[in-house]
Protein backbone atom coordinates (compact mmCIF):
# COMPACT_ATOMS: atom_id res chain seq x y z
CA UNK A 1 0.00 0.00 0.00
CA UNK A 2 1.02 3.62 -0.57
CA UNK A 3 1.14 6.74 1.55
CA UNK A 4 0.64 9.90 -0.48
CA UNK A 5 2.15 13.14 0.75
CA UNK A 6 0.48 16.26 -0.56
CA UNK A 7 2.50 19.43 -0.25
CA UNK A 8 0.04 22.21 0.49
CA UNK A 9 1.99 24.51 2.75
CA UNK A 10 2.23 27.49 0.43
CA UNK A 11 0.83 30.85 1.46
CA UNK A 12 -0.06 32.06 -2.03
CA UNK A 13 2.26 35.07 -1.98
CA UNK A 14 2.98 34.84 -5.72
CA UNK A 15 -0.71 34.81 -6.52
CA UNK A 16 -1.28 37.97 -4.41
CA UNK A 17 -4.33 36.36 -2.81
CA UNK A 18 -5.51 36.39 0.79
CA UNK A 19 -6.03 32.61 0.68
CA UNK A 20 -3.26 30.15 -0.31
CA UNK A 21 -3.63 29.04 -3.91
CA UNK A 22 -4.41 25.45 -2.97
CA UNK A 23 -7.68 26.73 -1.50
CA UNK A 24 -8.59 29.02 -4.40
CA UNK A 25 -11.58 27.85 -6.43
CA UNK A 26 -10.74 26.06 -9.63
CA UNK A 27 -13.78 24.99 -11.66
CA UNK A 28 -15.94 25.64 -8.61
CA UNK A 29 -14.04 23.84 -5.88
CA UNK A 30 -10.83 24.36 -3.91
CA UNK A 31 -7.80 23.41 -5.97
CA UNK A 32 -6.56 20.81 -3.50
CA UNK A 33 -9.87 18.92 -3.69
CA UNK A 34 -9.21 18.03 -7.34
CA UNK A 35 -6.25 15.89 -6.35
CA UNK A 36 -7.83 14.49 -3.18
CA UNK A 37 -10.96 13.36 -5.02
CA UNK A 38 -8.88 11.51 -7.60
CA UNK A 39 -6.79 9.79 -4.95
CA UNK A 40 -10.04 8.61 -3.36
CA UNK A 41 -10.52 6.29 -6.36
CA UNK A 42 -7.16 4.55 -6.04
CA UNK A 43 -7.32 1.34 -4.01
CA UNK A 44 -3.55 1.10 -3.50
CA UNK A 45 -3.54 4.33 -1.48
CA UNK A 46 -4.58 3.90 2.13
CA UNK A 47 -3.04 6.99 3.70
CA UNK A 48 -2.92 10.64 2.66
CA UNK A 49 -0.72 13.08 4.52
CA UNK A 50 -1.30 16.73 3.80
CA UNK A 51 1.38 19.15 4.80
CA UNK A 52 -0.43 22.40 5.47
CA UNK A 53 0.06 25.80 7.12
CA UNK A 54 -1.38 25.51 10.67
CA UNK A 55 -3.76 28.36 10.00
CA UNK A 56 -5.54 26.39 7.26
CA UNK A 57 -5.73 22.91 8.80
CA UNK A 58 -9.27 23.42 10.05
CA UNK A 59 -10.42 24.68 6.66
CA UNK A 60 -8.89 21.66 4.97
CA UNK A 61 -10.57 19.27 7.41
CA UNK A 62 -13.89 20.98 6.73
CA UNK A 63 -13.48 20.37 2.98
CA UNK A 64 -12.47 16.74 3.53
CA UNK A 65 -15.64 16.21 5.59
CA UNK A 66 -17.91 18.06 3.13
CA UNK A 67 -16.63 16.00 0.20
CA UNK A 68 -17.00 12.82 2.26
CA UNK A 69 -13.44 11.69 1.56
CA UNK A 70 -12.90 8.32 3.19
CA UNK A 71 -9.16 7.68 3.08
CA UNK A 72 -7.14 7.92 6.29
CA UNK A 73 -5.97 11.54 6.46
CA UNK A 74 -3.19 13.09 8.51
CA UNK A 75 -2.99 16.87 8.31
CA UNK A 76 0.41 17.96 9.54
CA UNK A 77 2.16 21.30 9.90
CA UNK A 78 4.32 22.27 6.97
CA UNK A 79 7.99 23.09 7.45
CA UNK A 80 9.93 26.26 6.78
CA UNK A 81 10.90 25.07 3.30
CA UNK A 82 9.41 22.74 0.74
CA UNK A 83 12.10 20.20 1.59
CA UNK A 84 11.23 20.31 5.30
CA UNK A 85 7.53 19.88 4.53
CA UNK A 86 8.26 16.86 2.37
CA UNK A 87 10.56 15.44 5.06
CA UNK A 88 7.92 15.82 7.77
CA UNK A 89 5.37 14.18 5.50
CA UNK A 90 7.60 11.22 4.68
CA UNK A 91 8.47 10.85 8.37
CA UNK A 92 4.77 10.70 9.26
CA UNK A 93 4.00 8.04 6.64
CA UNK A 94 3.21 4.49 7.75
CA UNK A 95 3.97 2.76 4.44
CA UNK A 96 7.34 2.00 2.85
CA UNK A 97 6.01 3.07 -0.56
CA UNK A 98 5.61 6.81 -0.84
CA UNK A 99 4.13 9.15 -3.42
CA UNK A 100 4.83 12.86 -3.22
CA UNK A 101 2.55 15.31 -5.00
CA UNK A 102 1.78 18.99 -4.68
CA UNK A 103 -1.65 20.57 -4.32
CA UNK A 104 -0.74 23.16 -6.94
CA UNK A 105 -0.85 20.46 -9.66
CA UNK A 106 -4.59 19.80 -9.78
CA UNK A 107 -4.64 18.31 -13.27
CA UNK A 108 -2.87 15.08 -12.41
CA UNK A 109 -5.15 12.25 -13.53
CA UNK A 110 -6.18 9.10 -11.72
CA UNK A 111 -4.45 7.15 -14.47
CA UNK A 112 -1.18 9.00 -13.90
CA UNK A 113 -1.27 7.97 -10.24
CA UNK A 114 -2.04 4.39 -11.29
CA UNK A 115 0.79 4.31 -13.84
CA UNK A 116 3.19 5.59 -11.21
CA UNK A 117 2.11 2.89 -8.77
CA UNK A 118 2.37 0.14 -11.38
CA UNK A 119 5.76 1.22 -12.72
CA UNK A 120 8.23 -1.52 -11.61
CA UNK A 121 11.01 0.93 -10.74
CA UNK A 122 11.40 1.87 -7.07
CA UNK A 123 11.95 5.57 -7.60
CA UNK A 124 9.97 7.24 -10.35
CA UNK A 125 9.23 10.78 -11.46
CA UNK A 126 7.13 12.23 -14.21
CA UNK A 127 9.13 14.32 -16.64
CA UNK A 128 8.57 16.25 -19.82
CA UNK A 129 10.88 16.98 -22.72
CA UNK A 130 11.85 20.62 -22.94
CA UNK A 131 10.54 22.14 -26.20
CA UNK A 132 12.31 25.47 -25.84
CA UNK A 133 15.92 26.68 -25.80
CA UNK A 134 17.62 26.80 -22.42
CA UNK A 135 20.68 29.00 -22.01
CA UNK A 136 23.27 29.52 -19.33
CA UNK A 137 23.58 33.07 -18.10
CA UNK A 138 26.56 34.91 -16.80
CA UNK A 139 25.14 38.04 -15.22
CA UNK A 140 23.27 39.88 -17.95
CA UNK A 141 24.90 37.91 -20.76
CA UNK A 142 24.37 34.47 -22.25
CA UNK A 143 27.42 32.31 -21.74
CA UNK A 144 26.28 29.12 -23.41
CA UNK A 145 23.45 26.81 -24.36
CA UNK A 146 22.31 23.65 -22.62
CA UNK A 147 21.63 20.54 -24.68
CA UNK A 148 17.87 20.17 -24.65
CA UNK A 149 17.84 16.44 -25.24
CA UNK A 150 19.83 15.93 -22.05
CA UNK A 151 17.35 17.91 -19.95
CA UNK A 152 14.00 17.03 -18.48
CA UNK A 153 11.28 19.17 -16.96
CA UNK A 154 10.50 17.42 -13.65
CA UNK A 155 6.81 16.99 -12.82
CA UNK A 156 5.09 15.59 -9.81
CA UNK A 157 3.79 13.12 -8.64
CA UNK A 158 6.87 11.09 -7.79
CA UNK A 159 7.27 7.67 -6.18
CA UNK A 160 9.97 6.68 -3.69
CA UNK A 161 10.99 4.13 -1.12
CA UNK A 162 10.63 5.71 2.29
CA UNK A 163 13.84 4.68 4.08
CA UNK A 164 16.46 5.86 1.54
CA UNK A 165 14.54 9.10 1.06
CA UNK A 166 14.41 9.70 4.81
CA UNK A 167 18.16 9.17 5.08
CA UNK A 168 18.70 11.65 2.25
CA UNK A 169 16.58 14.30 3.98
CA UNK A 170 18.44 13.80 7.25
CA UNK A 171 21.80 14.09 5.55
CA UNK A 172 20.72 17.22 3.69
CA UNK A 173 19.48 18.77 6.92
CA UNK A 174 22.74 17.95 8.66
CA UNK A 175 24.71 19.62 5.85
CA UNK A 176 22.32 22.53 5.48
CA UNK A 177 21.60 21.74 1.86
CA UNK A 178 18.25 22.65 0.33
CA UNK A 179 16.92 21.01 -2.83
CA UNK A 180 13.92 22.24 -4.78
CA UNK A 181 12.54 18.76 -5.38
CA UNK A 182 13.17 15.26 -4.11
CA UNK A 183 14.68 13.27 -6.99
CA UNK A 184 17.77 15.48 -7.06
CA UNK A 185 18.09 15.14 -3.29
CA UNK A 186 17.78 11.37 -3.48
CA UNK A 187 20.30 11.05 -6.29
CA UNK A 188 22.74 13.38 -4.54
CA UNK A 189 22.77 11.48 -1.26
CA UNK A 190 22.10 7.88 -2.21
CA UNK A 191 23.08 7.53 -5.85
CA UNK A 192 19.80 5.66 -6.43
CA UNK A 193 18.39 5.67 -9.94
CA UNK A 194 15.19 7.54 -10.67
CA UNK A 195 13.12 6.33 -13.60
CA UNK A 196 11.30 8.88 -15.77
CA UNK A 197 7.69 8.38 -16.84
CA UNK A 198 6.56 10.62 -19.66
CA UNK A 199 4.33 13.36 -18.31
CA UNK A 200 1.85 15.58 -20.11
CA UNK A 201 1.85 19.33 -20.65
CA UNK A 202 -1.59 19.42 -18.98
CA UNK A 203 -0.17 18.58 -15.58
CA UNK A 204 0.92 22.16 -15.01
CA UNK A 205 1.80 23.71 -11.68
CA UNK A 206 -0.54 26.58 -10.91
CA UNK A 207 1.81 29.36 -9.91
CA UNK A 208 0.48 32.66 -11.21
CA UNK A 209 -3.01 34.08 -11.63
CA UNK A 210 -2.91 33.42 -15.36
CA UNK A 211 -2.42 29.71 -14.63
CA UNK A 212 -5.80 29.68 -12.91
CA UNK A 213 -7.46 31.13 -16.01
CA UNK A 214 -5.72 28.62 -18.28
CA UNK A 215 -6.49 25.94 -15.71
CA UNK A 216 -10.23 26.31 -16.24
CA UNK A 217 -9.69 25.37 -19.89
CA UNK A 218 -7.43 22.44 -19.05
CA UNK A 219 -10.05 21.19 -16.59
CA UNK A 220 -12.87 21.35 -19.16
CA UNK A 221 -10.92 19.90 -22.05
CA UNK A 222 -8.73 17.39 -20.30
CA UNK A 223 -10.36 16.30 -17.04
CA UNK A 224 -14.16 16.39 -17.45
CA UNK A 225 -15.39 13.21 -19.06
CA UNK A 226 -11.87 11.79 -19.43
CA UNK A 227 -10.76 11.00 -15.89
CA UNK B 1 -30.41 -1.05 -7.78
CA UNK B 2 -31.01 1.52 -10.53
CA UNK B 3 -33.10 4.10 -8.72
CA UNK B 4 -35.12 7.14 -9.71
CA UNK B 5 -36.43 9.65 -7.15
CA UNK B 6 -39.44 11.67 -8.29
CA UNK B 7 -40.78 14.59 -6.27
CA UNK B 8 -44.29 15.92 -6.72
CA UNK B 9 -45.32 12.45 -7.85
CA UNK B 10 -48.86 12.76 -6.44
CA UNK B 11 -50.24 14.97 -9.21
CA UNK B 12 -49.62 17.00 -12.33
CA UNK B 13 -46.31 16.74 -14.16
CA UNK B 14 -44.78 14.66 -11.35
CA UNK B 15 -47.45 12.01 -11.64
CA UNK B 16 -47.31 12.02 -15.45
CA UNK B 17 -43.53 11.64 -15.40
CA UNK B 18 -43.75 8.83 -12.83
CA UNK B 19 -46.23 6.93 -15.00
CA UNK B 20 -44.13 7.36 -18.13
CA UNK B 21 -40.95 6.28 -16.37
CA UNK B 22 -42.63 3.29 -14.77
CA UNK B 23 -43.88 2.18 -18.16
CA UNK B 24 -40.45 2.60 -19.76
CA UNK B 25 -38.98 0.27 -17.14
CA UNK B 26 -35.43 1.69 -17.21
CA UNK B 27 -35.27 1.91 -13.42
CA UNK B 28 -35.56 -0.97 -10.98
CA UNK B 29 -36.73 1.19 -8.10
CA UNK B 30 -38.94 4.26 -8.13
CA UNK B 31 -39.10 6.43 -5.01
CA UNK B 32 -42.21 8.58 -5.26
CA UNK B 33 -42.16 11.63 -3.00
CA UNK B 34 -45.17 13.81 -2.30
CA UNK B 35 -47.05 15.39 0.57
CA UNK B 36 -50.12 13.18 0.32
CA UNK B 37 -49.82 9.44 0.82
CA UNK B 38 -53.27 9.06 -0.73
CA UNK B 39 -52.29 10.83 -3.94
CA UNK B 40 -49.03 8.88 -4.15
CA UNK B 41 -51.03 5.66 -3.77
CA UNK B 42 -53.29 6.75 -6.61
CA UNK B 43 -50.24 7.33 -8.79
CA UNK B 44 -48.90 3.90 -7.91
CA UNK B 45 -52.26 2.26 -8.63
CA UNK B 46 -52.18 3.74 -12.14
CA UNK B 47 -48.83 2.10 -12.92
CA UNK B 48 -48.20 -1.08 -14.82
CA UNK B 49 -44.58 -1.80 -14.16
CA UNK B 50 -42.09 -4.44 -13.11
CA UNK B 51 -40.15 -1.80 -11.17
CA UNK B 52 -40.34 -1.70 -7.40
CA UNK B 53 -42.35 1.38 -6.44
CA UNK B 54 -42.13 2.81 -2.93
CA UNK B 55 -44.01 5.81 -1.54
CA UNK B 56 -42.36 8.47 0.60
CA UNK B 57 -45.03 10.80 1.96
CA UNK B 58 -43.00 13.86 2.85
CA UNK B 59 -43.44 17.63 2.83
CA UNK B 60 -40.31 18.99 1.17
CA UNK B 61 -40.75 22.30 2.97
CA UNK B 62 -39.31 20.35 5.93
CA UNK B 63 -35.81 20.96 4.66
CA UNK B 64 -33.92 19.62 7.67
CA UNK B 65 -35.26 16.12 7.12
CA UNK B 66 -34.13 15.84 3.50
CA UNK B 67 -30.65 14.39 4.20
CA UNK B 68 -32.20 11.56 6.23
CA UNK B 69 -34.83 10.96 3.55
CA UNK B 70 -32.21 10.61 0.82
CA UNK B 71 -30.00 8.47 3.03
CA UNK B 72 -32.97 6.15 3.72
CA UNK B 73 -33.56 5.69 -0.02
CA UNK B 74 -29.86 5.10 -0.66
CA UNK B 75 -29.59 2.55 2.13
CA UNK B 76 -32.58 0.71 0.67
CA UNK B 77 -31.36 0.66 -2.92
CA UNK B 78 -27.56 1.02 -2.76
CA UNK B 79 -27.60 3.51 -5.63
CA UNK B 80 -29.22 6.77 -6.63
CA UNK B 81 -29.26 7.02 -10.39
CA UNK B 82 -31.70 9.77 -11.15
CA UNK B 83 -33.39 12.66 -9.33
CA UNK B 84 -36.40 14.48 -10.73
CA UNK B 85 -37.19 17.74 -8.93
CA UNK B 86 -40.75 18.32 -10.06
CA UNK B 87 -42.64 19.40 -6.92
CA UNK B 88 -43.63 23.06 -7.11
CA UNK B 89 -45.54 25.70 -5.19
CA UNK B 90 -47.05 29.02 -6.15
CA UNK B 91 -48.84 31.86 -4.42
CA UNK B 92 -49.24 34.51 -7.13
CA UNK B 93 -49.39 38.02 -5.68
CA UNK B 94 -48.38 41.49 -6.81
CA UNK B 95 -45.30 42.90 -5.12
CA UNK B 96 -47.13 44.98 -2.55
CA UNK B 97 -49.13 42.07 -1.19
CA UNK B 98 -46.36 39.48 -1.38
CA UNK B 99 -45.50 38.61 2.20
CA UNK B 100 -42.10 37.46 3.30
CA UNK B 101 -43.74 34.23 4.45
CA UNK B 102 -45.18 33.59 0.98
CA UNK B 103 -41.84 34.34 -0.65
CA UNK B 104 -40.09 32.06 1.83
CA UNK B 105 -42.52 29.17 1.34
CA UNK B 106 -42.22 29.45 -2.46
CA UNK B 107 -38.43 29.41 -2.31
CA UNK B 108 -38.39 26.56 0.20
CA UNK B 109 -40.36 24.31 -2.12
CA UNK B 110 -39.08 25.49 -5.49
CA UNK B 111 -35.42 26.27 -4.75
CA UNK B 112 -34.21 25.17 -1.31
CA UNK B 113 -35.73 21.67 -1.41
CA UNK B 114 -34.28 20.90 -4.88
CA UNK B 115 -30.94 22.29 -3.69
CA UNK B 116 -30.99 20.03 -0.63
CA UNK B 117 -32.07 17.01 -2.67
CA UNK B 118 -29.38 17.64 -5.28
CA UNK B 119 -26.69 18.10 -2.66
CA UNK B 120 -27.62 14.97 -0.77
CA UNK B 121 -28.14 12.81 -3.87
CA UNK B 122 -24.83 14.00 -5.34
CA UNK B 123 -23.00 12.53 -2.35
CA UNK B 124 -24.15 9.11 -3.54
CA UNK B 125 -24.35 9.76 -7.29
CA UNK B 126 -20.59 10.52 -7.32
CA UNK B 127 -20.02 6.87 -6.45
CA UNK B 128 -21.86 5.55 -9.55
CA UNK B 129 -19.60 4.09 -12.22
CA UNK B 130 -22.17 4.77 -14.96
CA UNK B 131 -22.95 8.35 -13.89
CA UNK B 132 -26.30 9.82 -12.93
CA UNK B 133 -28.92 12.33 -14.02
CA UNK B 134 -30.68 15.21 -12.31
CA UNK B 135 -33.66 16.93 -13.91
CA UNK B 136 -35.13 20.14 -12.54
CA UNK B 137 -38.47 21.52 -13.63
CA UNK B 138 -38.33 25.31 -13.98
CA UNK B 139 -40.86 27.29 -16.00
CA UNK B 140 -41.11 29.76 -18.84
CA UNK B 141 -42.14 32.11 -16.04
CA UNK B 142 -38.50 32.01 -14.96
CA UNK B 143 -37.21 33.51 -18.21
CA UNK B 144 -39.77 36.22 -19.06
CA UNK B 145 -41.37 38.96 -16.96
CA UNK B 146 -44.56 37.88 -15.17
CA UNK B 147 -46.14 40.77 -13.24
CA UNK B 148 -48.08 39.40 -10.30
CA UNK B 149 -46.07 36.18 -10.08
CA UNK B 150 -42.99 37.58 -8.40
CA UNK B 151 -42.25 34.77 -5.98
CA UNK B 152 -42.94 31.95 -8.43
CA UNK B 153 -41.23 33.49 -11.47
CA UNK B 154 -38.10 34.50 -9.57
CA UNK B 155 -37.86 31.10 -7.89
CA UNK B 156 -37.98 29.40 -11.28
CA UNK B 157 -35.27 31.74 -12.59
CA UNK B 158 -33.19 30.47 -9.68
CA UNK B 159 -33.87 26.88 -10.77
CA UNK B 160 -32.63 27.66 -14.29
CA UNK B 161 -29.45 29.22 -12.96
CA UNK B 162 -28.86 26.48 -10.40
CA UNK B 163 -29.23 23.84 -13.12
CA UNK B 164 -26.79 25.50 -15.49
CA UNK B 165 -24.21 26.06 -12.77
CA UNK B 166 -24.44 22.51 -11.49
CA UNK B 167 -24.34 21.06 -14.98
CA UNK B 168 -20.74 22.29 -15.19
CA UNK B 169 -19.83 21.72 -11.56
CA UNK B 170 -20.97 18.10 -11.52
CA UNK B 171 -19.79 17.11 -15.01
CA UNK B 172 -16.55 15.67 -13.62
CA UNK B 173 -18.59 13.09 -11.69
CA UNK B 174 -20.53 12.01 -14.79
CA UNK B 175 -23.68 13.64 -13.41
CA UNK B 176 -25.78 15.26 -16.13
CA UNK B 177 -28.07 18.09 -15.03
CA UNK B 178 -31.14 18.88 -17.11
CA UNK B 179 -33.53 21.79 -16.82
CA UNK B 180 -36.90 22.00 -18.49
CA UNK B 181 -39.13 25.04 -18.58
CA UNK B 182 -42.67 24.07 -19.49
CA UNK B 183 -45.02 26.75 -20.72
CA UNK B 184 -48.73 26.64 -19.95
CA UNK B 185 -49.55 23.17 -18.69
CA UNK B 186 -52.85 21.88 -17.34
CA UNK B 187 -52.00 21.34 -13.68
CA UNK B 188 -53.46 22.40 -10.33
CA UNK B 189 -50.53 24.78 -9.93
CA UNK B 190 -51.33 26.40 -13.27
CA UNK B 191 -54.94 26.77 -12.14
CA UNK B 192 -53.73 29.02 -9.31
CA UNK B 193 -51.73 31.13 -11.76
CA UNK B 194 -54.46 31.38 -14.40
CA UNK B 195 -57.82 30.53 -12.80
CA UNK B 196 -59.98 31.32 -15.83
CA UNK B 197 -58.00 29.43 -18.44
CA UNK B 198 -59.56 26.59 -20.44
CA UNK B 199 -57.06 23.85 -19.54
CA UNK B 200 -58.33 21.54 -22.26
CA UNK B 201 -56.69 23.84 -24.81
CA UNK B 202 -53.18 23.92 -23.37
CA UNK B 203 -50.31 21.45 -22.95
CA UNK B 204 -51.15 18.44 -20.78
CA UNK B 205 -48.94 16.97 -18.01
CA UNK B 206 -48.58 13.80 -20.10
CA UNK B 207 -46.85 15.81 -22.85
CA UNK B 208 -44.22 16.99 -20.37
CA UNK B 209 -44.01 13.60 -18.66
CA UNK B 210 -43.17 12.01 -21.99
CA UNK B 211 -40.32 14.46 -22.61
CA UNK B 212 -38.97 13.89 -19.09
CA UNK B 213 -38.90 10.17 -19.76
CA UNK B 214 -36.92 10.76 -22.95
CA UNK B 215 -34.44 13.01 -21.18
CA UNK B 216 -33.69 10.59 -18.33
CA UNK B 217 -33.32 7.57 -20.58
CA UNK B 218 -29.81 6.16 -21.01
CA UNK B 219 -29.77 7.08 -24.70
CA UNK B 220 -30.10 10.85 -24.15
CA UNK B 221 -26.62 12.37 -23.87
CA UNK B 222 -26.85 15.79 -25.52
CA UNK B 223 -29.41 18.08 -23.90
CA UNK B 224 -28.05 18.57 -20.39
CA UNK B 225 -26.87 21.99 -19.27
CA UNK B 226 -29.49 23.83 -21.31
CA UNK B 227 -32.79 25.36 -20.37
CA UNK B 228 -35.15 23.32 -22.50
CA UNK B 229 -38.35 25.24 -23.18
CA UNK B 230 -41.41 23.04 -23.73
CA UNK B 231 -44.36 24.73 -25.33
CA UNK B 232 -47.28 23.30 -27.24
CA UNK B 233 -48.38 25.18 -30.33
CA UNK B 234 -52.05 26.06 -30.05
Amino acid sequence: MFSVIILAGGTGSRMHQSVPKQFLALAGKPMILHTLERLERIDEVDEIIVSCHPHYKELLQMHIDAYMLKKAYKIIDGGETRQQSAYLGVKAAKNEDIIIHEAARPFVTTQEFRDLIQCPAKNVTYGLDIPFTVSVRDGDAISGLLERDKLVNIQLPQKFEREPLLRAYEQAEKEGNVFTEDTSLLIHYTGEQVHILKGTPNNVKVTNTVDLIAGEMIYKEYIVGRD
Amino acid sequence: MKTCIITGAGSGIGRAAALEIAQAGEFEYLALIGRSEEKLSQTKSMMQTASQVELYAYDLAELEGIPALVQRIYETTGEITCLLNIAGYTDPQPLLTTSLESMRLTYETNVFAPFMLIRECTKYMRLNKAGAKILNVASTAGITPRPGWLSYASSKAAVVSMSQTLSEELAEYGIRVYCISPGRCATALRRKLAPNEDQSKIMQPEDVGHIIRELVSDTEQCLDGQNIVIRKKT
